[in-house]
């Protein structure tokens, strides 16, 4: 098969998170290195082991990073830029690295305060340092800022709405996913709101941000990073932790990738298209999938995932998601860690932490027992998507 | 003037504000060789590669094929008026863009046939603006197929 030397051969064998925070006290490059240091740590590796980075979209640099961590011979770096797919399509790049010999252990990293860059303490120094927008910036200074459209909840409510209206998606469905992931967030002693309920009425009582955007259809802004190892699956046989392979995955862009008014389908993102290939090349199906780490920007966008996936029709993830499906006990526990809706906002960087986590059945509170198998989600820009499908080795 | 921020575009996307500037009303790029419609502006015609085009000024009339209705905005000038909605708007050349309007949110509907007109921002900069118009509503779905 296409492709076969990079599917399957390549593992995730060290993780790294922070907490997640509302005005971190660390400056966002020590969020970004303290991450990076515990998942070569994790690993058992030691820095000049790391010879591949894939650096955050903005806010720091290769060079930055390998420097201030002691690498000393980086033989292979590049940046993705796909906002909040970054992440997980950085998987399918590091994969490609190691399993061609380009570098042996990848470092992935992404830190960022999503929080405190927009509303700095009162001591605080500003900062140059930015993400970099990448394919957005042009976008949304053109086309979307003059018309008031300047937030992400704007840019993606002109498909959402279209989509809750073409198919009558009731605000029930939007709200079990809100609702779950709150739920999940109370396992998880790093989430941001680990012991702050969320109730029905809580969600209906919250205002509209963007329509059908409530407040608490909208993800967490937070001071935080991330970080993953990944290497060979024959080396990390050796290394300390269970590994955790990557067995397929890709990513997908809509068309045109660059603006959203002018699809001919405003409902075709880029993981309808990045499904087939990544199930395709990870040899199996949606239904076997044992945990759900789903992008989670927005409750209805992760609805249109679901969709696109093959858990449901167009239309049809209302139904799916009704009943607990999605819950800790149903077939398809969904954002174990709480997701960006309630752990917070590491660009899902943090549901590949938690997917391994969860693989190698060490997600304490939040394991799913006997997981082998995880899905993850990237969405980002406006509408691109990534997928990176994980297994626990034999 | 609903709005504060005024861009200052380049490219080919000042090319189209100024064409639609010299015609007084909304143009959209059409291939000179195979006669495709386009917009956003793009340099090569997707249908046939041609690099030949014209902004030709469009009758505004179309259809609401989705909206956003925004409750804040980080715009002081358009947070003033929320809740404002911003349509996607498809022409009857078979194009979308989007426009803003002074309708209530609760007045639009998908499928609803508007009248897009623009506004003057700056010499290299127009605002679309689509209202409801008096023709007899259409009642195709405006939903494609999903």
């Amino acid at each position: 098969m296409e492709g076969e030397t990079v599917w399957g051969t390549t593992a995730i064998v060290g993780v790294g998170e922070t907490d997640y925070i509302r005005g971190a006290d660390d400056h966002v490059c020590d969020l970004i290195l303290s991450a990076s240091m515990d998942a070569i740590d994790d690993a058992g590796l030691a820095p000049s082991d790391i010879d591949g980075i894939i650096p955050p979209p903005g806010f720091m640099t290769t060079e930055e990073i390998a420097a201030n961590l002691g690498i000393d011979d980086i033989s292979y770096h590049v940046s993705v830029l796909m906002g909040g797919a970054s992440p997980t399509a950085a998987l399918q790049t590091a994969a490609m690295a190691v399993s061609c010999g380009l570098a042996e252990n990848v470092l992935v990293t992404l830190g960022w305060n999503g929080y405190s860059a927009l509303r700095p303490k009162a001591d605080a120094r500003p900062s140059k340092r930015s993400m970099n927008l990448g394919p957005m910036g042009e976008t949304v200074r053109n086309l979307y800022a003059p018309y008031g459209l300047m937030s992400a909840a704007q840019h993606y409510s002109l498909y959402l709405r279209h989509y809750v209206d073409t198919f009558g998606i009731p605000e029930e469905a939007a709200a079990t996913i809100a609702l779950t992931c709150r739920e999940h967030a109370h396992n998880n002693a790093r989430a941001l709101m680990r012991d702050r309920p969320l109730t029905r009425a809580d969600y209906d009582a919250s205002p509209y941000i963007a329509e059908p955007l409530r407040k608490f259809d909208c993800c967490l802004e937070t001071d935080c990073a991330a970080a993953v190892i990944v290497t060979s699956v024959e080396r990390a046989r050796d290394l300390r932790q269970h590994p955790v392979v990557y067995l397929g995955g890709a990513e997908g862009h809509p068309q045109p990738a660059d603006e959203i008014a002018s699809r001919s389908d405003l409902l075709e993102l880029g993981i309808h298209r990045a499904a087939p290939r990544a199930f395709g090349r990870a040899g199996v199906t949606a239904h076997d999938m044992d945990v759900l780490e789903i992008y989670d920007c927005f409750t209805y966008v992760v609805l249109l995932q679901l969709e696109a996936l093959g858990f449901a029709e167009p239309g049809g993830a209302a139904d799916f998601v009704a009943g607990g499906t999605i819950g800790m006990d149903g077939d398809f526990p969904l954002n174990t860690h709480g997701g960006l809706l309630s752990q917070g906002h590491c660009w899902g960087l943090n549901h590949v932490v938690e997917a391994t986590r969860q693989l190698r059945h060490d997600a304490g509170p939040a394991q799913v027992p006997d997981a082998e198998l995880a899905l993850v989600t990237g969405y980002g820009d406006l509408g691109d998507g990534s997928i990176a499908i994980l297994g626990r080795d034999r | 003037m609903i709005g504060s921020y005024v861009p200052r575009p380049e490219w080919l996307m000042l090319d189209w504000h100024h064409a639609c500037l010299e015609a007084d009303m909304v143009t959209i790029q059409r291939c000179a060789s195979c006669a495709t419609w386009r917009h956003p502006p793009r340099r090569f015609c997707a249908a046939c590669r041609s690099r030949e085009s014209a902004f030709v000024p469009v009758s505004g009339a179309g259809t609401v094929r989705s909206y956003a209705v925004s409750h804040r905005s980080m715009d002081p000038g358009w947070h003033e008026a929320t809740p404002y909605a911003t349509l996607v708007v498809a022409l009857d050349e078979q194009v979308s863009l989007l426009a803003a309007t002074t309708s209530t949110p609760n007045d639009l509907a998908l499928g609803m046939p508007v009248q897009c007109s623009i506004e003057r921002r700056s010499d290299d900069f127009v605002l679309v603006w689509a209202e409801p118009s008096d023709e007899t509503p259409d009642i195709r779905p405006a939903a494609s197929g999903r």
